[in-house]
């Protein structure tokens, strides 16, 4: 090897003082990787002196080529020779050293592990609640949730989410009798015996819903107190619920996005219908997005189908023979799943 | 006359001149006083410029005391909320206060009031009504108790004025049966005035509280006061009866005490006999004493007395407790869903039963009527505490709730469940006193819980331990010298079951149940560290 001039004139790098030296982890307390080291080290200062060397005894170098030190082919002997002499001691060693570097990650997860024992942590490894099923989205604490629902307008979404979900994500919904209502009426006391049916599973993630009966016009739903932004109607907290349920029920990247909002908007507007002839002229064209499809949007079930499914039970207006026979045969399907 | 004496001894003529003129002064009002009274019991012809024949003799005038003398079982007297049911059907007789009169020429108006009802009256010039009897009906002092007997009629245009709207009386006889002192303190009408901030127009003159105290009884007359303790009846009924209904047993505890039986704080101290002793600022000793003595759910309503020096609104130095102690067989939310269940009772117990009530304390008081859940709301302290935090407070894991934090945590509920009533679960160990348990599970925390109205607390509560030697730790551990809590751990050495329980003042709730601002209002005397009258 040869010596380079440095182009940029010499300088010398000052360390500041407030850094010091870190042993490397990976090599203390090891005579024999210490060994192996040094005889690493040794290897490379015989090369460094190997020019020397060629300038001592070679006698047909002109001292012009001394500046060009490199004799490749001697230099490739010289290296093969050196390399020859140290060849078995040499992978010895490395391979000593990656036994000692593996019982030393040995030894740090046994501390590691220790350490969180002492902290009381369960050994199993911990389950991603929301963040892991938002798929990337930011991980923070979902927010309790409140609907305020009119026992007129049972919100029949939730418990047939409730059902859907069962074994993806849990829906733990206490409910209230706020002080505006006196009586809450059999059908809204038979929804709440229904809710309270479903096993609550404390594995799955899980989010908290507290449903207020109450003498309010909409069916709304409050998540912070501080930031006070009502969420008006059942379809939209079923698009509320879709989007921090679970992964199978999030609709937006769906390339049928577009076609589940606009079923959901029917329901909407079925919800507000009066009379019935409106209420069939809206079924009418739920006929038309479902056509010959397994489900809403598709051969999977996703939250247009709990949508359409529990707006048509706040309908006894709309009988089956309202419905067309392949709206019949899709409730059935939707009816194994609800499970209302 | 003393006064008199010592001006006489002091300097002569003058002054016993100047004494002359008063007391002739005094005799000739006197003369024309007793003059006007016998005129008026007696309604003689011969009354002072008014010549003419009195032929309503004898239909009016002063009624000499009531002393029982005859029973005068003939006179059939009705209510005046009834009066609606008896228009056409004859005379009837009313017993009321004069809440107004004003006689002008030949008609005289007058309002009569019964507890909150009020119904007018009028008396016109005819065959059966003298000149005379509308004079002196016009001249009743406001607030005098009399007795009328009237013919209900019906009135084609509401009576704005009055609670019975589509009735009067029109009077035949008027008796005067209490007469009031012609000058009051206070005027009914201004003490029972809406409070109005934002009505700049209307009239502004209000009763202030001192001058209400002072005059509590006349103060106390007002519709919203007779509503507000009414209302109040309906508390201690509804904790009664709930709680009897629930299987507990009413018990009365001592009031004199010979120890502090609350960490030793604000003790007022009584002098007994050779010794002193204490005024019982809590039941609570004696309630569980009555668990460890097998009655298994107790509750009691008594004074409470408290030697705390602050002048707020909402603390008393004595005030009403409703308390209760409940046995349970494994875990205190057995007990924190009774009281919790039992708060909500009452509720809706007041909501159903006291609507006029209610209503009436709303006309002078404008308030938010009171909003609960069913079941109670119950969160977690440490949920409340990230509430708070998300709302921006900063506030520590173990820190007590602040006054300011904790109305602001009431507003937060509020805003997010809409409730006015809200249960606050497991409280920091750090806060609660020595012999609440500690929490199993985190040693953080306690089996303790706090009670919460309109974001103010009402009742404080938790399992207390009822292990004598955990007891004597615990007590250790907070420093308290155990030999004067000594009776207390005694009390379950025999065997006592796991129990838990709390108190409420009975003030506090029906304050903040109405929403009023300040606790004096709804205690009939209060006392304070500044009144101890009437």
């Amino acid at each position: 090897m040869y010596e380079l001039k440095t182009l940029l004139p010499q300088f010398e790098i000052k360390l500041p003082t407030c850094m010091y030296d870190l042993k490397n982890v990976s090599l203390t307390g090891s005579p024999s990787t210490g060994a192996g080291i040094s005889s690493s080290s040794s290897l490379i200062k015989k090369i460094q002196s190997l020019p020397q060397q060629q300038n001592a005894s070679g006698k047909s170098y002109s001292s012009s080529s001394a500046t060009c030190a490199l004799d490749l082919d001697i230099l490739g002997r010289q290296i093969q020779q050196l390399l020859k002499a140290n060849n078995g001691k040499d992978t010895s060693a490395v391979v000593a050293r990656q036994d000692k570097v593996l019982l030393q990650l040995e030894d740090l997860k046994a501390q590691l592990g220790k350490i969180r024992a002492g902290l009381g942590l369960c050994g199993k490894t911990i389950q991603h609640t929301t963040g892991y099923q938002n798929g990337g989205l930011k991980e923070v604490p979902l927010e309790d949730i409140v609907i305020n629902g009119h026992p007129n307008f049972i919100p029949y979404a939730l418990l047939a989410l409730k059902n859907a979900w069962r074994d993806l994500y849990t829906i733990d919904i206490k409910t209230f009798t706020h002080s505006t209502m006196a009586d809450i009426g059999p059908a809204a006391r038979e929804f709440e015996q229904n809710l309270a049916k479903v096993p609550i599973n404390e594995s799955l993630p899980k989010i908290n819903v507290t449903l207020i009966w109450k003498n309010c016009e909409h069916t709304e739903m409050i998540s912070s107190p501080t930031m006070y932004v009502p969420i008006y109607g059942e379809v939209n907290i079923i698009r509320y619920l879709g989007r921090v349920g679970p992964a199978e029920y999030r609709y937006e990247g769906s390339p049928v996005c577009n076609e589940i909002d606009l079923v959901l908007d029917i329901c909407y507007q079925l919800l507000r219908c009066t009379t019935h002839k409106s209420q069939v002229a809206m079924v009418r064209l739920l006929e038309k997005r479902l056509q010959k499809q397994q489900y809403f949007g598709g051969s999977q079930m996703s939250v247009a189908d709990i949508g359409v499914y529990s707006s048509l039970i706040r309908m006894p207006a709309i009988t089956d023979k309202d419905l067309t026979p392949a709206l019949v045969a899709w409730r059935k399907r939707a009816k194994l799943v609800t499970k209302i | 006359m003393v006064e008199e004496k010592e001006n006489v001894s002091a300097n002569g003529e003058q002054v016993s001149k100047k004494g002359a003129k008063k007391a002739a002064k005094a005799a000739k009002k006197a003369e024309q006083k007793a003059e006007s009274a016998a005129a008026a019991s007696a309604g003689n012809d011969g009354e002072a410029g008014d010549n003419a024949v009195d032929h309503a003799q004898g239909r009016y005038g002063l009624s000499e005391m009531i002393q029982s003398k005859d029973k005068r079982s003939e006179r059939v007297f009705v209510t005046v909320p009834e009066l609606v049911n008896h228009v056409d059907k004859g005379l009837v007789w009313v017993r009321g206060r004069v809440h107004t009169s004003r006689a002008k020429g030949k008609q005289c108006f007058l309002i009569l009031r019964q507890q909150s009802s009020t119904i007018q009256c009028i008396l016109a010039v005819n065959d059966i009504i003298s000149k005379q009897m509308v004079k002196f009906t016009g001249n009743i002092p406001k607030e005098s108790i009399i007795d009328i007997q009237a013919k209900p009629v019906s009135v084609p245009n509401k009576i704005e004025s009055c609670t019975e709207q589509t009735v009067e009386l029109c009077v035949e006889q008027v008796f005067v049966i209490s007469q009031a002192k012609p000058q009051l303190p206070l005027q009914i009408e201004d003490a029972s005035r809406p409070e109005n901030p934002d009505d700049a127009e209307g009239l502004n003159i209000r009763v202030n509280q001192d001058t209400r105290l002072d005059n509590r009884v006349l103060d106390l007359r007002t519709p919203a006061n007779q509503a507000i303790f009414r209302l109040e009846a309906g508390v201690c009924r509804l904790f009664r009866d709930i709680l009897t209904e629930k299987g507990f047993t009413e018990i009365h505890t001592p009031k004199i005490i010979s120890a502090a039986s609350e960490g030793g704080a604000n003790v007022f101290t009584v002098s007994y006999f050779k010794d002193s002793a204490y005024l019982a600022q809590s039941p609570q000793l004696y309630k569980q004493m009555a668990i460890a003595a097998d009655f298994d759910k107790v509750f009691t309503v008594g004074a409470v007395f408290r030697a705390e020096d602050s002048n707020t609104h909402r603390h008393l130095t004595e005030f009403v407790g409703l308390d209760l102690e409940m046995a349970f067989k494994y875990h205190y939310h057995e007990v924190l869903h009774t009281i919790g269940n039992t708060f909500t009772a009452i509720f809706k117990g007041l909501r159903d039963q006291y609507s006029r009530e209610i209503e009436a304390v709303g006309q002078q008081y404008k308030v938010e009527p009171f909003k609960f859940l069913e079941p109670p709301l119950i969160l977690q302290f440490a949920e409340g505490v990230a509430m708070l935090r998300g709302a921006g407070v900063e506030t520590g894991d173990e820190e007590d709730l602040s006054t300011p934090n904790e109305k602001l945590l009431g507003r937060l509920v509020k805003a997010k469940y809409d409730t006015d009533f809200y249960i606050l679960d497991k409280f920091p160990l750090a806060i609660r006193p020595f012999y609440t348990m500690p929490d199993p599970n985190n040693p953080i925390y306690s089996n303790s819980y706090d009670m919460f109205m309109r974001g103010e607390e009402i009742l404080s509560g938790a399992q207390r331990i009822h292990d004598p030697e955990y007891l004597i730790e615990r007590a250790k551990h907070h420093g308290i010298d155990t030999t004067k809590i000594a009776a207390y751990i005694e009390s379950f050495r025999y065997g006592c079951p796991p129990h838990a329980g709390g108190g409420i003042g009975m003030e506090r709730v029906v304050m903040l149940y109405l929403g009023l601002d300040n606790i004096r209002k709804t205690s009939m005397f209060p006392r304070d560290p500044k009144r101890l009258t009437p």
